[in-house]
Order: C-alpha cells, then sequence, then structure tokens
C-alpha cells in the first residue's frame, strides 16, 4: 500500500555507479601506465604535489568553499535518507465539477475508496479489505489489498473484483482507471460481515 | 455572513402597471425578511426529496451520526443581497455517476430554491460526504 523511492534510488545509484566506474577505469589505466601514453599524464609512481599542501588549504575562502560543499553533499545525503520512508501518497481532494462556475464538487479520495472497501467486503470468503485511491479524479489509481480466507477461491474473487469491483468504481468517477493493484492476503479468520446469500425464501411478517 | 436577509418578494398576480404608482404603497407595508436558514432548510429538503442524495441522522452532537440516504443532506447558505452560495453535504448511492448526479442536485437546487424563495442561486457546492453501497451491513443478524 506504502509507496518507496525506487525510482529516486534508482537513478541516484545509477550516477553513483557511472562516476565509480570512470574513476575505477582512470585508476586503471593510469596504474598500467596507458592514461600517460594516451593523454601524457604523469607516470604512476611520480610525485604530482611536490609543494606543501597547507599553503593550498591556508586561505580562509578555501576552507569556506570546503565547509559548504560539505554541508550540500550532506544535506543531499539527509534528503535521500529521508525519501526512503515509505509514504501512503494518497490522492488529494477530487474535484468533480468542469469550470466550478456554477459552483464546486468535490468529494474525498477516502470516501471512494470506503465505498470500494464495504462492497469488496460482501464478496465470498472475504475477511477484511483496504483500498487505497492515488492520481486524480480523471485518471485514478486504485490499490487494493484484500485479505480472504484459507477457503476461498481467490480466481473467483479477482474475477467478482475485475467485473465489478473496478467497473463500479470506473462508472462513479466516470474514467477509467489509469491503474489498479491487487494484493491478496491469506488469513485463518472468518469473514465478519457474513456471506452474502442471495434466496428466495418466506418472508415472515 | 449576514445571518438574514430582506428581500422584496415578487407577489405572484400583481401587474407591472401598479408597480409604479404602488411603490411607496409597497414600502409602507413593511418588508419580508428570510432568514439563511430558510433557504438552507429548502436546499437541504430538495436534495433530500428530489433526489438520490442523503445526509446523517441520529448521533448526539454529531457523534455517532450514520448516514441515512433519507435523511436531510447539511447545507449552509452565504447570502449577498438577492444573490445566494449554496453549500450541500450530501452522501449518494454507489456507485451512481457521481459527476450526472451531482449536476442534476445542483440544476434542481438552483430552480427551486429560486422558484420557492426569489433568490438567485449562483453557486452551489457540493461536497459527497460518504457513498453508500445499499448493501451494508454491521456484522449482526437481523431479526425478522
Amino acid at each position: 500500500m506504502r509507496q518507496t523511492a525506487g525510482t529516486l534510488n534508482r537513478i541516484w545509484l545509477t550516477l553513483l555507479g557511472l562516476v565509480v566506474l570512470v574513476a575505477g577505469i582512470v585508476l586503471l589505466l593510469q596504474a598500467s601506465g596507458s592514461l600517460h601514453a594516451l593523454l601524457n599524464t604523469a607516470r604512476s609512481g611520480n610525485r604530482i604535489v611536490t609543494g606543501d599542501l597547507h599553503a593550498v588549504f591556508a586561505p580562509s575562502w578555501v576552507v569556506a568553499i570546503m565547509l559548504v560543499v560539505g554541508v550540500i553533499i550532506g544535506l543531499l545525503g539527509l534528503l535521500w535518507v529521508i525519501t526512503q520512508i515509505p509514504r501512503k501518497n494518497a490522492a488529494r481532494t477530487y474535484r468533480l465539477h468542469d469550470d466550478g462556475g456554477e459552483g464546486f464538487t468535490v468529494c474525498e479520495p477516502s470516501v471512494l475508496a470506503t465505498a470500494v472497501e464495504n462492497q469488496v467486503n460482501t464478496l465470498p470468503g472475504v475477511v477484511t479489505s483496504s483500498a487505497l485511491l492515488r492520481g486524480t479524479a480523471n485518471a485514478a489509481d486504485l490499490t487494493l489489498k484484500v485479505t480472504v480466507n484459507d477457503r476461498t477461491d481467490v480466481q473467483d474473487l479477482i474475477h467478482r473484483i475485475e467485473t465489478s469491483t473496478l467497473p463500479d468504481l470506473s462508472r462513479a468517477l466516470e474514467a477509467p482507471l489509469q491503474r489498479s493493484r491487487l494484493q491478496i492476503d491469506v488469513s485463518g479468520r472468518t469473514q465478519s460481515t457474513g456471506t452474502v446469500v442471495h434466496s428466495t425464501g418466506t418472508v415472515v411478517q | 455572513m449576514n445571518p438574514q436577509v430582506a428581500l422584496g418578494l415578487p407577489i405572484p398576480g400583481a401587474n407591472d402597471a401598479r408597480e409604479d404608482s404602488d411603490g411607496g404603497e409597497m414600502a409602507s407595508r413593511g418588508q419580508t425578511v428570510l432568514a439563511n436558514k430558510v433557504i438552507e432548510k429548502i436546499a437541504g429538503q430538495v436534495a433530500s426529496d428530489e433526489s438520490s442524495a442523503g445526509g446523517s441522522s441520529g448521533g448526539f452532537l454529531g457523534i455517532g451520526a450514520h448516514a441515512d440516504l433519507s435523511a436531510r443532506p447539511k447545507a449552509s447558505v452565504e447570502l449577498s443581497g438577492n444573490i445566494a452560495t449554496v453549500s450541500v453535504e450530501v452522501g449518494m448511492l454507489y456507485p451512481v455517476p457521481l459527476r450526472q448526479a451531482t449536476e442534476a442536485l445542483r440544476r434542481r437546487i438552483r430552480a427551486r430554491v429560486t422558484e420557492l424563495t426569489g433568490v438567485e442561486v449562483r453557486q452551489v457546492d457540493i461536497r459527497v460526504s460518504w457513498l453508500t453501497t445499499g448493501t451494508e451491513t454491521n456484522g449482526r443478524r437481523r431479526l425478522l
């Protein structure tokens, strides 16, 4: 139900991997002497810095720049760590009006999610369910987690969700769903709402 | 927000020719004061009676209230002279097409409130606060 920073991680790890790869190739070329032959750089084993490094870092502006760069790198790292916290990223209030000239029509995504849950809870074998809507009213993204008991016909449940639950949500929003994800868990508990039975029994008055 | 507004409501059957001469006389008759609550109740009742929208019922001080399609939806009105902006909080049957249902409700409230009170309703803001599938159970068996 919660989203993690998978894409961000892949991008940053790719960039860092490329930097490390390039650095490694350069070091290998330098060690083997190929870099000296290609770019006429210093030979491996030669001292490049001959003077006193203290003189380089002596000016106060160098220290300030190093400090600022360090703080920036630290902040970027901290932000990266913070983005690792899994988030729901639930949708904001759905606006169902066209231009708003005659008034606004709004509906909280949680209201629709509750309706979906109530509908799914009546399906045979469902113990409990949890729905989360993301995206916009015109392109909603439904994540549905359904807990069923161990005697449930899962294929039948999936078929019912695909043929009734998802089309009903799409009908309510009057827009096709952009994406729908279904997670099914199995539990030893029994259905709390009781099984819905369509019968033609005698009505006692 | 003014709680009530004095309105010169049109009198059915009054002809235009008499309007000029009767202008002073009409002013001397007094004025009709229409409270916001009147329009709020009319808007709520129209939403309840003439659409599938519902409100909340039961509970105490708003605690424990439950969704009820037969209850009158909660409405609030902002009056500015003879122009009103109505806000309605409704519940609906799931899965009705929400845009169509709320648009029909908006048109109905505008028409009926204007018809019954003479107040021009410019905007009707609708908040869908709950949806019911109509088959919800609370886990208890019902005695016949």
